[in-house]
């Protein structure tokens, strides 16, 4: 079984739990404007196999187990290579690693169904709950299949869904109101949130790829920004995973 | 009452063994640091002094004041003080703080180029008696030199050795100072004169007598320079205070006496614990009271100075002098060797400040306490002053009562002394491995002549019989030149103050090095895996190349380089060993630059890995900037390829983070450094320097100097204050890989 993959890091601190192994799978559909891999979005030819990967991985372990880590599956979108991730996945729980799915929910079900009994978190990427704006913001004609999504995988694993602050297009009182009563109907105790500040270090690659950058002039969140929203969800009883 | 009273007893009260001292009587701490305090109002106000005092050393260029009439000895100066009636610990090199003393049997023209590059003029009458009537170090060296001895040093193959100044790299086990008393250690000295080096009575014998006896006389010195400040170290220390006086008078006389390049303070701080365990069990002292004397101590060692050139300061950029203290380790037992006051010895990086001295050193294990583990880890965080090294993998050679001098070299304390031998160019080897043996910048023949490989591209084969064909002739050189260094410091610029700090009876180690190993192994790479054309001259030396095609880079834990590494490091010291070295010292390899990456890359032409002359080498055992794509695991994983056996004298790796590529929260950084040193450690690496912040803040100290006197950073095995780099320096530390979150 072969995956197609655009990079990995060895020394993920930011997308799960301790020190993870990161491989960033290639292809994704939902084309965001604010995503910041956009060169993530082909498919391409780097391809691996899941033996390669676990024995790439394995070369890394003290790390991992040290720190609580273990390995996480981004992209692009990993959910769009089930085959390769349930295959890999299950042998990394067979040898006691960690396993962090990293996704925004823009797949078939049997995809995620697939997957999830041998993921241990989810880091769940949702970009917006009003159906405007979301179209907006992605090439996704509805987000009704991701927030069904998102809603099958908080019933049965813990998840942290992830918002990104864009200032005035995501962060305004509405938006964060339709995001708190979204996660308010979703009963799971494991839920967390983690509220991302929008930047724009990735536009220069939009240009590489000789498309235009629709966030132009957008600035950059702030942590005060950052702080509005946090208390906001936290105000609402919506735990947050950095909690300050 | 005894001085010993209250120590638990053992076979360190008949003979001198610091260790067993140790070993009865410490008391491993495994709690947190909520016990530790602020400065004391005494403390503030020395450091405030010096704080003035050092801004005004910048302002002046980097040398505040010289002594240029009076030759440092250990009993040269009258006492002086910074702000006397605040000050507990008490001692300065000479009559006043930062004005620095000149020692000059390591060569004369180091010290007058130094007076003249800072405005001052030696006097007259010590140019002529160490023109007329002195043989110095450096005198005696170049009259021993051979002609290839000479080319291979002006053409920077053998760059950096300790011919024009003090060898330095020698710890004094000045514990002894305060755990015997002066007097004891002459009288043991004595016996060792009279009862065991009697016979036969031929050089090497009357040799060790004959240096016996300077040590006797430098103890007697160093009993007057305590009397000079108004105490009596003859005895043994009373107490905590005293303990912590007597070591600094044992290293301050070293200091005095010699201008050696690394000057290490050894491993005091548990030592010291047991004093001030049993002065606060008694009631005699409270715990600021403990931190104020550790604070105070760092205060002076944060304050010696030695007198040097700008030559120097190009190679070993930013005044270091590696007053190294090694901190914590496991013991042979089994129990953790972290007390309190390995604690109160990082707490002096927040109660003063960031600095980069005394260099301080973290003996890692993954079996240290997890609450000091995390101590460490968040004083990393926050100050990038402390390095790492690797206690699971020097334990089992070095025991565990060594210390660290210098960088990265690891020795028993008071039983090994080391030749330092600065190091070897690598990349510049395997040039003279293209070139028939001559020098790419200057066309002379410098290795033996050797055919020119033939062919539009360089045959691997062909370039890799050639460079063991270099790195074995080096090999000889090398050692040889070595020889001629060290038999001339030991009879001209002996360190007889530091070698009375040893046992008489001593083993030695010759500690070879090398520089630009990744540069080596990665033009290895490419004229193996791809196609490296050579651009040669009319000479036939060759000085460019084309490479077409990708390469496997070291760095990225890629077994075809990376096995470059090991076989390159293992054959080079295993020619070393072939030649016999000065006074049957072992030979030992390190993988080091300190700076002098920055001045080797100057002396060296453009290398097949696409490197362009004059472009510095990667520091120490360090990627080259930029080639290591999977990040920074697997650049940790290719350092820790590199075997410890075939360099036991250290295998440095400098680690550069912004704070959020660390992790998202302060205490996730703390547990993924730890876990990361953990890590590290388990894979049997040996070395690495910790830096966390962003590359921003170091632009914007190159802008605005004055605005960071206390940034420190650490760079290949020591650590600097940012601001006191050269230009060049400073864009090269900028330019390195930091690792970003991605």
């Amino acid at each position: 079984m072969i995956g197609y993959y655009h990079s990995k890091e060895t020394f993920g601190t930011v997308d799960g739990e301790g020190i993870r192994y990161v491989l960033f799978l290639a292809g994704c559909g939902l084309g965001c404007a604010f995503c910041h891999n956009p060169d993530t979005w082909i498919k391409g030819e780097r391809s691996i196999t899941v033996e390669a990967t676990l024995k790439d991985i394995n070369q890394y372990r003290n790390f991992y187990d040290a720190s609580g880590g273990g390995f996480t599956a981004s992209g692009g979108e990993p959910l769009l290579q089930p085959n390769f991730v349930t295959d890999l996945f299950a042998a990394c729980q067979k040898d006691g690693i960690h396993t962090t799915l990293d996704t925004a929910g823009f797949c078939k079900t049997e995809a995620l169904l697939q997957v999830l009994p041998y993921t241990d978190h989810v880091l769940f990427s949702l970009k917006a709950i009003d159906h405007k704006l979301h179209r907006k913001l992605t090439l996704a004609d509805s987000n009704e299949a991701i927030i069904r999504n998102l809603r099958y995988i908080a019933e049965h694993k813990p998840v942290t869904v992830r918002y990104v602050v864009i200032p005035q297009v995501t962060d305004d009182a509405e938006s964060i109101k339709k995001l708190i009563e979204l996660l308010h109907s979703i009963k799971n105790v494991q839920l967390k949130v983690d509220v991302l500040p929008y930047h724009f270090m990735g536009a220069y690659k939009w240009n590489e790829l000789g498309m235009v950058y629709k966030l132009e002039g957008v600035p950059a969140a702030t942590s005060t920004d950052v702080k509005r929203v946090s208390d906001m969800l936290l105000t609402a009883n919506i735990p947050l995973q950095y909690p300050k | 009452m005894n001085v010993w009273d209250g120590f638990n007893k053992g076979k360190w009260q008949s003979e001198i063994d610091v260790r067993d001292f140790i070993q009865t009587n410490y008391l491993p701490y495994d709690g947190d640091g909520s016990f530790l305090t602020g400065p004391t109002d005494k403390t503030k106000k020395v450091w405030d002094t010096c704080t003035e005092l050092l801004a005004a050393e910048n302002k002046k260029g980097g040398v505040l004041d010289v002594d240029t009439a009076l030759v440092s000895t250990v009993v040269s100066h009258k006492p002086g003080y910074i702000n006397r009636e605040n000050e507990v610990i008490f001692g300065l090199q000479t009559e006043a703080p930062l004005k620095r003393g000149l020692i000059v049997n390591g060569g004369l023209r180091m010290a007058e180029q130094a007076c003249e590059e800072y405005g001052y003029k030696l006097d007259k009458e010590i140019e002529n008696i160490y023109t007329n009537h002195v043989t110095t170090h450096n005198q005696a060296v170049f009259g021993l030199y051979t002609p290839e001895m000479r080319r291979a040093r002006s053409l920077g193959l053998l760059t950096g050795l300790p011919d024009a100044y003090g060898r330095g790299r020698i710890i004094g086990d000045y514990r002894r100072v305060a755990l015997y008393g002066v007097n004891y250690l002459i009288a043991q000295k004595q016996k060792d004169k009279d009862e065991v080096f009697v016979s036969p009575m031929l050089e090497e014998t009357m040799r060790t007598r004959d240096e016996i006896s300077q040590q006797i006389k430098a103890l007697k010195d160093l009993i007057e320079l305590g009397k000079s400040y108004g105490f009596d170290i003859s005895l043994p220390a009373k107490n905590a205070t005293e303990a912590v006086q007597w070591i600094y008078f044992g290293y301050l006389a070293a200091i005095k006496e010699q201008n050696g390049a690394a000057m290490s303070i050894g491993r005091t701080s548990t030592f010291l614990d047991i004093y001030i365990t049993r002065d606060l069990a008694a009631g005699i002292l409270t715990e600021a009271g403990a931190q104020e004397i550790i604070d105070q101590f760092v205060i002076k060692l944060r304050l010696a100075r030695m007198l040097r050139t700008p030559e120097y300061n190009e190679l070993f950029a930013g005044d270091p002098l590696w007053v190294t203290e090694s901190i914590g380790g496991i013991g042979q037992d089994g129990r953790s060797l972290v007390t309190k006051n390995s604690y109160r010895m990082l707490h002096t990086l927040y109660n003063l400040g960031p600095a980069p001295e005394p260099n301080l050193t973290v003996l890692w294990s993954d079996r240290l306490p997890e609450n000091f583990k995390k101590f460490a880890a968040k004083v990393s965080v926050k100050t990038s002053a402390i390095q790492y090294e690797n206690d699971e993998v020097m334990r089992d050679v070095y025991g565990d009562d060594y210390g660290i001098t210098c960088c990265v070299s690891a020795m028993k304390l008071g039983k090994m002394m080391q030749f330092f031998g600065a190091r070897a160019n690598l990349a510049k080897s395997l040039l003279l491995s293209i070139n028939g043996g001559k020098d790419e910048k200057t066309d002379k023949q410098l290795a033996p002549v050797m055919p020119i490989p033939e062919g539009e591209y360089l045959d691997y084969e062909v370039v890799r019989k050639n460079y063991s064909e270099v790195l074995a002739w080096l090999a000889g050189l090398y050692v040889n030149t070595m020889n001629v260094i060290h038999y001339s410091h030991d009879r001209h610029a002996y360190e007889a103050g530091q070698m009375a700090l040893h046992d008489s009876k001593i083993e030695r180690l010759m500690a070879f090095g090398v520089a630009g190993l990744s540069v080596a192994i990665d033009s290895l790479s490419a004229i193996r895996y791809a196609k490296v054309k050579p651009i040669r001259n009319e000479a036939g030396v060759a000085v460019d190349f084309v490479v077409a095609g990708d390469f496997p880079k070291y760095g990225n834990n890629d077994e075809r380089v990376d096995s470059l590494a090991t076989e390159i490091t293992h054959e080079f010291i295993t020619e070393l060993r072939k030649h016999p070295a000065y006074r049957q010292a072992k030979h030992t390899l390190s993988v080091l630059t300190i700076t002098s990456n920055v001045m080797y890359g100057k002396k060296t032409g453009s290398t097949p890995d696409g490197r362009k002359a004059g472009e510095p080498l990667a520091p120490g055992a360090n990627p080259m900037h930029g080639r290591d794509t999977n990040g920074a695991l697997a650049a940790m994983r290719s350092v820790a390829n590199i075997s410890y056996d075939d360099c036991r004298d250290g295998i440095s790796y400098t680690f550069s983070i912004v704070p959020g590529a660390l992790g998202k929260t302060e205490t996730a950084r703390i547990n993924n450094l730890s876990a990361l040193l953990d890590g590290y450690s388990k894979y049997r690496a040996h070395h690495i320097n910790i830096n966390v912040f962003d590359r921003e803040l170091l632009v914007a100290a190159m802008k605005e100097p004055e605005k960071y006197p206390q940034l420190t950073i650490r760079v290949s095995g020591y650590a600097v204050h940012f601001v006191k780099l050269s230009q060049a320096h400073q864009l090269e530390v900028i330019s390195r890989t930091f690792y970003e979150a991605v």
